[in-house]
């Protein structure tokens, strides 16, 4: 019963829009009436739009790739320097993007990167940086919990019988244990980095602004054209969760 | 191909575990196990060999080369983990040819010598088999395959048949002491299990408090432990509090018994040993320690059966549990043969059955 109320209170929204999409009229009128895919023609053909949707996926895929790259050695050092130090340092990780709004971390950017010393606001790179300072602590996590599931420890141990110096016990061992949670925790982070709209909002230039900032502007305009962009947005989404979801081994 | 181990020391940080000043020479060809109630430092031990943890004090030495700085990955040491710690993402080939892997064998040497070995154990139709596919026991023999395959002068195994029903533990015993045998390997092999370090070895260590309480071949440790401690851990025993009275004479609760007290002075405290299966059912009238008494419980084992025989004591109202064991139940009478009664000086004397 509960989770039949919940479905209704997340998907109607969604249905409402995906109905709006196609709709010719939606004025003053209960459900919109009529069908056309001129709204969708209309976003396809708006030329920022079209600059916003391939920034949100340079975005969603360089942050994808930088907290793939800072996660592994994280985890890894988090997972094998697991004393106070070790634990203290992966419970910050864990908490503090839950604990600081986003919208903290953007005023405080808008104060470093504006001067005069560091003038990067509004750059592709400081909109990538300031994702992956959200994303990071889901992928860290991720692969953590992966980590200590396998029990890398006595997998290292093992290696190391079998004649694995440290780095090979890395690469041989530690690196492939991880790939499954690389994989779920990029889907993640992707589906994290489309959506994300306060932190964007503030830090993003003209010339670099991301889909959902762009998304706001269209609820200025027709109904119709404002739903059309949303379910893009939707879709997108969606694609970059299911593409990847499906990994070449069952869970390791 | 052996392990010398010299007042080898590794004590925990703040504690008292650990392994608190071991010796022991396991040579080559040679299976000795070591055995123990959990946190004896019994794996301690295995690790120590193995370069995962750092020997504090003493010596260690392999084939003869001193194994101080040595780190485990430069060890000629095989070694099965209670986990098995097998690799996932590898299959049952790859898994047994990672030690030659890394030991820079080409591919096709190295998987055509992980094939033989896995055939060795029984395991060469499931090379191709991901781990996950595996059974218990099968995940043991691939994990026993991979620590040999590069062919390691020692074999360490902890607890390999802890996660295994009764029934596959004996079979693969058999095939832990085949596996030894081809390969050669000095082999310590930890366990709680009583039964298997007696049925695997051929020297057992039975470990306590961090130290070596005995170390002897499986007959000996079972007919003559050195202490209470051992006798207490390894089989069943009848333990009786008993004086020496004089030669071939003592007395407890059971009155006074004829035995071997060659080894001890008159007055003396001890505590006699009896092996259930060392007490004779029903034996002629006349015989040498014939106590009289009654079967109160019984147990049919198939071959065999175990029972309590209750014998009335020389105080009035006291009397003393047997436990006995063989084909035939007593239905009167029992008798201690002398010659299998052992009388043990240390510890604290007491009676009971173990």
């Amino acid at each position: 019963m509960a989770v039949a109320l919940y479905l209704v209170y997340l998907l109607l929204p969604i249905g409402l829009l995906a109905l709006g999409s196609v709709g010719e009229v939606w004025t003053n009128t209960l459900l919109p009436t009529g069908f056309t895919l001129r709204w969708f023609a209309e976003v396809a053909g708006d030329p920022s739009f079209r600059r916003a949707f391939v920034t949100s996926l340079l975005v969603a895929l360089w942050t994808c790739v930088a907290t793939a790259v800072l996660a592994v050695p994280l985890a890894y050092t988090l997972y094998h320097r697991a004393g106070q130090a070790g634990a203290l340092a992966g419970r910050l990780l864990a908490t503090l993007p839950v604990a600081v709004p986003a919208l903290t971390l953007g005023f405080g950017y808008i104060l470093v990167f504006s001067s005069d010393a560091l003038p990067w606001l509004g750059s592709l790179l400081l909109l990538v940086a300031a994702h992956v300072v959200l994303t990071l602590p889901y992928m860290t996590q991720a692969v953590l919990a992966d980590l200590r599931h396998l029990g890398l420890r006595e997998l290292e141990a093992g290696a190391s019988t079998l004649g694995a110096a440290p780095w090979a016990q890395f690469t041989t061992v530690a690196l492939p244990s991880m790939r499954h949670s690389l994989v779920s925790g990029s889907v993640m982070v992707v589906a994290l980095s489309i959506g994300e709209f306060q932190l964007s909002n503030l830090v993003a230039s003209f010339s670099h602004r991301t889909y959902p900032v762009v998304l706001l502007q269209a609820f200025y305009g027709a109904t119709g054209y404002a739903c059309a962009a949303t379910v893009v947005l939707l879709a997108l989404a969606l694609l970059a969760a299911a593409v990847p979801a499906r990994p070449t081994g069952g869970p390791g | 191909m052996s392990i010398e181990l010299q007042d080898v020391e590794h004590r925990y940080a703040g504690t008292d575990h650990g392994v608190l000043g071991v010796s022991l020479t396991v040579a080559r060809e040679e299976l000795v196990t070591v055995i123990g109630a959990s946190g004896c430092g019994k794996s301690t031990l295995l690790r120590l060999v193995a370069g995962l943890l750092p020997v504090q004090q003493g010596r260690l030495a392999i084939d003869g080369r001193p194994m101080a700085g040595v780190p485990p990955w430069q060890r000629p040491v095989g070694m099965v983990f209670q986990s098995y710690a097998l690799f996932r993402h590898l299959n049952v080939l790859d898994n047994v040819a990672y030690g030659l892997r890394m030991r820079s064998v080409g591919l096709a040497d190295r998987r055509s010598r992980a094939l033989e070995v896995l055939d060795s154990v029984g395991m060469a139709s499931h090379a191709n088999r991901r781990v996950d596919q595996l059974s218990g026991g099968q995940q043991q023999r691939v994990a026993l395959a991979r620590a040999l395959a590069f062919g390691p002068s020692v074999l360490l195994l902890d607890e390999p048949l802890a996660a295994l029903d009764a029934h596959l533990r004996t079979r693969l015993c058999d095939e832990i002491r085949d596996a030894h045998r081809r390969s050669g390997a000095a082999t310590l092999l930890v366990t709680h299990d009583q039964h298997e370090a007696l049925m695997l070895a051929d020297r057992v260590a039975v470990m306590a408090r961090g130290r070596l309480v005995q170390v002897a071949s499986p007959r000996q440790l079972y007919d003559r432990p050195a202490s209470l401690e051992v006798a207490r851990f390894v089989g069943h025993a009848n333990l009786l509090a008993a004086q020496v009275l004089g030669p071939g004479r003592v007395a407890c609760e059971l009155g006074e018994l004829r035995a071997d007290t060659s080894a001890h002075a008159a007055g003396t405290t001890v505590t006699l040993l009896v092996r259930p299966e060392a007490l004779q059912a029903d034996p002629p009238a006349g015989a040498v320690n014939r106590l009289v008494g009654r079967t109160t419980r019984e147990r049919f084992l198939g071959p065999t059966s175990r029972w309590d025989f209750t014998v009335p004591g020389v105080a009035p109202g006291r009397q003393t549990v047997l436990l006995c064991e063989g084909p035939v139940v007593a239905r009167e009478a029992v008798a201690l043969d002398p010659q299998r009664l052992l009388l043990l000086e240390a510890g604290e004397p007491a009676s009971g059955t173990s």
